[in-house]
């Protein structure tokens, strides 16, 4: 074999590094593909987090629910797209206000503790999901076959269904968080979040805000979960890692805010990537899961919360 | 027969499960999420001790009560301080890192590839080879274990654990080292659940990361609220209760396909039912308030 | 004596704290804020064994604040808290409540779903069946020292008049049994000093009569006293020494008839 001369060496190198250096912004472009989508369903979760406090782990099952409306009425009935869309995230949000008012409205009124309500979330959680399940079975589930066009920008390659997503985060997200500040539903729902009691003193029909809050939450986890779902298509379990994401998310960027979410599940989401990108997609969970603890532990309040005082237990 | 003590070893199992798991959550008033990952660290413990250092199914079992004990410190200490939601995030957490763990150091666990052949426990020179002779040893452990917790629970330690639970500031100004207890308990708690994780594994004889899940916690915590939890009746009403409910769907000659969802969607709607009308459960006497 | 100011109070403490020995807790310059508010503004007092202290004021007057931050449930902005000249301040509560400051909580604290009996059984010090070790290993040992603690139980019971309800669930009980349960309780943890916060509230007139006597016979006893009262017979009747607080500070001390005639008291306070 003949010694490889310095140049080729050199070259191979530079090559290496050019992949390594494109296999990185790919990397870090999925990862704010992702955190758009993710960021969609935290801010549903934190939507309804902030002005109950429950831990409303049905959220999950809300998700996968959407995903399924959606292939119901666009691969079954073979309905068109928007009309299929439009139709299931409808039904998403009907199934958010269910929620609020069969099990946790009655829950509240009883003046029972939010594990009471973490725990019918639960139930909820698991036996929707099941439902699903059995309904449909456990098999992936595509809702378009067929492959994605795709659009290149330098190094990264997007295809067009991601690119839908990440238009509609940045449509949507901006929106929303403009009118929980300008809007009057958004002042209700920030009264709410800040004082339950004085809202409700003040003449705001609270069960109502509640209740738009969760059509409002649970429509964006529809959202969400079709947008990912028409690129890596769906099976009954997607909701549980949506919603650790999102409470995660939260709990990073700050329990009551609702910039936090957004910003902590593009955060979240790249991260990841970055940990795909040096250590292995297998230990992304338990990256995420020792982000959470982490913060749990030396900054309960995230990011951009306020410290919350340990002594409100006292009183 | 076999089918018959083939569900008593599994409810001898789950039993200790849940009572072991009732120390936390019934008595402390701590839900914890994580409690299928004290009872999967129990399983290749002492999985591991036997098959890598030959040493018998006891010595293993003892070691591997020891290490979840001091493991479960790590996520105790400094989680105990947070109040409700967060801590039942934390332990969740906890569980994941520990399935991820279980599941990728496949140098030692074998990851998803699971550890085979695992030997049989022997008593006394006598080999535990058939269900029946299993059902005994399995049941004589988990009524020693039982009666090591029932004398834990009926004791003043357990009863400064429930008042910790009803009130824990009024305990601190009773004196009561509350985050020492609370630690304590949990460990003690955490102990006890490597023991169904021997059992389990000597009696499956092969072990892999999916059965020691987020959703084996869930199971668990299902079983208690079910049962009821804060005494010893309810976990073990539960255990049984949990434990039977699939063997009677396919006396219902419900199909295999469809009766695994069945169970959960039932146990899935008890819950909510529960916590609406019954959050102490069916035999219980607390009801997470 | 002494009327208003802060200054005054001061030169009280610099001549009082040398000359009496038989002060407990002394707290110095206490800081407490809630947001902006001042809940405990620049609060020094001293309380002395074998006294039996009043603390009044108008409500939202900064009492309770005050027991938090003695009993270590608050930790004070700034200031100093010594008992028996050892710092407490920032340590956790249950060490302050062994070093001997019992508290009593102005809202009861019962522990709900325990019986009446459990609930003073669970507040003896020293058990050593709360360890969960000994508990099974000298179960024998356990049982027998278990057994004192239900006659004492028992007895403490009687003495507040609930013998009746010993099995009762503390949640089961009226608002004034539930006070008298906690009494129970606290003398079952036994302390040397007594931080009581509205002890008389909700209690039936008679059993108010043997609580004062109670009171009286604790200070008698030796233990440090500290009653947060509103009933202003009460305080003319058993206290030895008042401290009126008003919006977070002291503005006023003394014996209890100086205090309760002080102009500046009645105004605050009784809207006189
Ligand atoms: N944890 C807290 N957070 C915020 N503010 C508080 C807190 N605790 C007390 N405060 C406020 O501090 C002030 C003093 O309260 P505190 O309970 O000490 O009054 P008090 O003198 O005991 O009154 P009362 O006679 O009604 O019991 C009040 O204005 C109260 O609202
Ligand atoms: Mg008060």
């Amino acid at each position: 074999m003949s010694r490889p001369n310095l140049k080729s060496v050199k070259r191979e190198i530079a090559d290496a590094f050019m992949e390594e250096s494109k296999m990185l912004w790919q990397l870090l472009a999925n990862g704010f593909v992702n955190g758009c989508l993710f960021a969609l369903t935290a801010f549903g979760f934190a939507l309804i987090y902030n002005t109950t406090r429950i831990f409303h782990i049905a959220h999950g099952a809300i998700y996968t629910a959407g995903a399924y409306l959606c292939y119901v009425f666009l691969v079954k009935l073979g309905w068109n797209m928007p009309l299929a869309i439009i139709l299931a995230l409808t039904l998403t949000a009907l199934l958010g206000i269910l929620t609020e008012l069969l099990v946790y409205a009655p829950l509240e009124r009883r003046g029972a503790s939010l594990l009471v309500a973490l725990l019918s979330s639960l139930g909820l959680y698991i036996a929707l999901v099941n439902f699903i399940a059995m309904v449909f079975g456990n098999e992936t589930k595509v809702l378009r076959p067929g492959v994605e066009a795709t659009f290149h920008f330098g190094p990264i390659i997007l295809t067009r269904i991601q690119f839908a997503q990440v238009i509609t985060a940045c449509v949507l997200l901006p929106l929303l968080l403009l009118l929980l500040r300008l809007t009057d539903w958004g002042k209700k729902i920030r009264a709410l979040r800040d004082n339950p009691t004085l809202t409700e003193v003040m003449g705001v029909n609270t069960r109502v805000v509640r209740l738009f809050v969760f059509a409002l939450g649970s429509a964006l986890a529809g959202i969400s979960a079709v947008l990912s779902a028409l690129d890596i298509g769906m099976d009954p379990h997607i909701g549980m890692p949506a919603l650790l994401i999102a409470a995660v998310a939260l709990i990073i960027g700050g329990v009551g805010t609702f910039e936090g979410p957004i910003i902590g599940a593009f955060l979240l989401c790249i991260l990841q990537s970055l940990v795909i990108w040096q250590v292995s997609a297998r230990w992304m969970d338990a990256v995420t899961f020792g982000l959470l603890i982490f913060f749990l532990l030396f900054r309960p309040q995230g990011l951009l919360g306020q410290r919350r005082r340990l002594e409100e237990a006292l009183t | 027969m076999n089918y018959l003590w083939h569900i008593l070893v599994m409810i001898n199992i789950y039993i200790i499960l849940a009572l072991s798991f009732n120390l936390v959550a019934g008595y402390t008033g701590l839900l914890s999420l994580c409690h299928a990952a004290f009872y999967g660290i129990g399983a290749y413990a002492t999985t591991l001790l036997m098959m890598k250092a030959g040493w018998g199914f006891f010595p293993s079992l003892l070691a591997a009560i020891l290490l979840t004990g001091v493991l479960s410190l790590i996520i105790a200490v400094p989680s105990l301080r947070l109040r409700g939601d967060y801590f039942v995030l934390a332990t969740l957490g906890f569980q994941i890192i520990v399935f991820t763990i279980l599941y990728n150091w496949v140098s030692l666990t074998r990851g998803p590839y699971g550890i085979p052949g695992i030997p049989i426990p022997k008593v006394f020179g006598v080999e535990v080879n058939t269900v029946f002779r299993y059902f005994l040893f399995s049941g004589v452990i988990a009524g020693f274990c039982s009666l090591l917790l029932w004398m834990l629970k009926t004791s003043p330690f357990g009863r400064v654990l429930k008042a910790i639970r009803e009130d824990e500031i009024a305990a601190a100004a009773l004196g009561k080292n509350v985050s020492g207890l609370k630690v304590t308990a949990f460990a003690i708690a955490a102990g006890f659940a490597a023991v169904p994780g021997a059992l389990f594994a000597g009696y499956m004889r092969y072990i892999d990361p999916t059965s020691f899940t987020l959703m084996e916690s869930v199971f668990i915590i299902a079983i208690i609220i079910i049962g009821g939890a804060g005494n010893f009746i309810g976990p073990v009403v539960g255990a049984a209760f949990m434990v039977l409910l699939p063997e009677a769907l396919r006396f219902l000659h419900i199909p295999d396909a469809i009766a695994a969802n069945m169970r959960q969607i039932i146990y899935g709607l008890l819950l909510i039912i529960l916590m609406r009308y019954r959050p102490q459960g069916l035999f219980g006497e607390y009801g997470f308030e | 004596m002494g009327n208003t100011g802060l200054n005054e109070l001061q030169t009280w403490k610099a001549k009082e704290v040398v000359s009496v020995n038989g002060v407990t807790i002394e707290c110095c310059n206490l800081t407490k804020t809630f947001g902006g508010l001042k809940a405990v503004d620049d609060v020094s007092v001293t309380f002395e064994a074998g006294k039996v202290t009043a603390l009044i004021g108008p409500n939202g007057a900064g009492k309770t604040t005050l027991f938090h931050l003695i009993s270590g449930f608050l930790r004070p902005d700034s200031g100093q808290i010594f008992y028996r000249g050892r710092r407490i301040d920032g340590l956790p509560p249950w060490r302050i409540a062994q070093m001997g400051i019992g508290r009593l909580f102005q809202d009861v604290r019962v522990f709900g779903k325990l019986s009446a009996l459990d609930n003073v059984r669970v507040a003896f010090r020293k058990q050593s069946g709360e360890n969960p070790l000994w508990t099974v290993v000298r179960r024998l040992k356990v049982n027998r020292e278990e057994q004192t603690f239900t006659e004492e139980a028992k007895r403490l019971l009687q003495f507040v008049g609930l013998s009746e309800l010993e099995n009762a669930l503390a949640e089961d009980l009226s608002y004034g049994q539930q006070k008298l349960l906690t009494i129970a309780r606290l003398l079952a943890a036994g302390a040397d000093v007594f931080l009581l916060d509205e002890p008389t509230a909700g209690v039936n007139p008679e059993m108010v009569r043997s609580l004062l006597s109670l009171i009286r016979r604790l200070a008698e006893e030796g233990k440090t006293v500290v009653v947060i009262e509103h009933n202003m017979n009460v305080v003319m009747e058993i206290a030895d020494w008042v401290f009126f607080m008003d919006e977070g500070q002291i503005i006023a001390f003394g014996l209890p008839e100086e205090v309760l005639g002080d102009r500046a008291v009645r105004t605050a306070y009784l809207g006189i």
